[in-house]
């Protein structure tokens, strides 16, 4: 019985074993602790992403949060994209999500409501952490070094956009400028004004004629 | 290094002698093995995480969250991890089945058992687990008890194989399922030789320079080349009495997960 590939090579579990493990570190790091996951103890959360093969099962005990990739009975099942997980974010467009069949939930939607809480209240003072091993000053300079390195690659990301910018737009014509845009908006808008004027003209002349014809 | 065909003939003539078995590519006395193999596991016990992590490159791990994936476990539940050694697969169930489940972690081998409860207090688990010093051919535990049983890396090492299962079946519930990983033949030629060479070769000189003891690692190669294939180790359980009963290779069929249902 040869299983797949993604099967033999163990995707799943390798993934769920770094998604679990970075999950829980972050919430050993969390400043609000793990006090959120007492409401949800034995509780568990499905996901099943049409990008995976597989179910994410979240589930909690203990104050940790565990992650299998079997099929298991749970509280709540989503199943959706990635791309809708993200949409999400914004709790009103759940409604909308649904009735576009992009997201079909089974089970308690409270569970997943308070599973999202957790994600959103999770606040880390990283500095604080870094500097708990490995001391002040190199956090310091970690710290100026990342503001730095922040500083460069947004200025790096602007210069990269206005190149390219000017090369589609000057050099190879493959782009219209925002100003070229609205000027032939503007054009176009003249050119339908004197349309409808004539327009207009022809169905008063057709009047005229029309009356002319009769009273003969 | 023996072939396969030696090593098949080879098991062939210790399966036809009642009171013989394989202890490694050695035929031994039924009653001797038990003591040669608590012998070797005495020997490794300390060292075993460690050696578990090197000889498998961590892979390991994997297919311990591969069984606990096909278990279906879910709180509650009453869960057996039979040979369950240094206590990984004990670990992770215990958190799973919670407050209300219970894990019972047995083990022939009471310093494997030592190192394994020592490992779990220290990680702050006792709630729910039990230890349990236990043959896995005598389970001493009521018909009809568990939800699940696993037994990882431990069947080769049991003197009657289908003595073990049909206990395994007795304690099981109705509706309980038996999770069997173990080593098992690798489905390509090169896969094969390629894990022959490491096996005979790499293995013992490792076990000889971490745990100081190569000749237990040469006895870890030899057992698993002495174990059924997966069809056989299936039929096996279908004779037990285990139901829908199916396997899965995993990395390219170096180990396999069996699963039967007692219904």
């Amino acid at each position: 019985m040869q299983s797949p590939l993604s099967q033999q090579l163990m995707f799943a579990q390798a993934l769920s074993a770094v998604v679990e493990a970075l999950i829980n570190q972050a919430l050993v790091y969390n400043l609000h602790g793990t006090r959120a996951l007492i409401a949800l103890n034995e509780k568990t959360l499905t996901v099943k992403l049409a990008e995976l093969g597989f179910p994410l099962n979240f589930s909690i005990n203990a104050e940790k949060i565990h992650l299998t990739t079997g099929i298991v009975k749970s509280d709540c099942t989503l199943t959706t994209s990635i791309k809708t997980l993200i949409e999400l974010k914004n709790q009103q467009k759940l409604t909308e999500l649904i009735k576009q069949d992009k997201l079909d939930i089974d089970g308690d939607i409270k569970i997943a409501q308070r599973f999202a809480a957790i994600a959103e209240t999770l606040d880390i003072d990283w500095r604080s952490e870094l500097a708990k091993r490995i001391g002040d000053i190199p956090t310091y300079k970690i710290g100026q070094l990342g503001k730095s390195l922040a500083k460069k690659l947004s200025f790096a990301s602007e210069q990269i956009q206005a190149d390219t910018t000017e090369w589609l737009v000057h050099e190879k014509n493959m782009v219209v400028a925002s100003g070229e845009l609205s000027s032939f908006a503007q054009q176009v808008e003249q050119v339908t004004e004197q349309v409808n004027e004539v327009s207009q003209r022809i169905d008063k002349l057709i009047t005229q004629q029309n009356n002319k014809a009769n009273r003969e | 290094m023996m072939s396969a065909h030696d090593q098949n003939h080879h098991s062939n003539n210790a399966n036809s002698d009642e009171n013989t078995t394989h202890f490694g590519f050695q035929t031994v006395d039924k009653n001797e093995k038990e003591s040669k193999v608590a012998g070797v596991f005495h020997s490794v016990a300390q060292q075993y995480d460690v050696m578990n992590d090197l000889m498998s490159f961590g892979v390991h791990r994997l297919w311990k969250r591969f069984t606990i994936d096909a278990s279906g476990v879910r709180p509650g539940n009453k869960v057996l991890d039979l040979a369950g050694g240094t206590g990984d697969l004990t670990a992770k169930f215990s958190q799973l089945v919670g407050r209300e489940g219970k894990v019972i972690l047995a083990d022939i081998n009471s310093s494997m058992l030592n190192v394994g409860r020592d490992k779990l207090r220290d990680r702050g688990l006792v709630q729910n687990i039990e230890y349990v010093q236990a043959n896995a051919q005598y389970l001493p535990f009521e018909d009809n008890t568990f939800d699940v049983i696993t037994i990882a890396f431990g069947l080769r090492n049991v003197t009657d194989k289908d003595m073990a299962l049909r206990s395994m079946y007795r304690v099981l519930k109705p509706g309980g399922r038996l999770l069997v990983l173990e080593f098992s033949k690798p489905e390509h030629d090169i896969v094969n030789k390629a894990y022959d060479f490491y096996s005979f070769n790499i293995l013992p000189k490792m076990g000889e320079l971490v745990a100081n003891d190569g000749d237990s690692y040469q006895y870890l190669a030899e057992s698993i080349r002495m174990h059924p294939d997966q069809e056989t180790l299936k039929s096996m359980m279908d004779d037990a009495g285990f139901e829908q009963t199916s396997y899965k290779d995993l990395t390219g069929g170096v180990v396999a997960l069996h699963k039967g249902y007692k219904f």
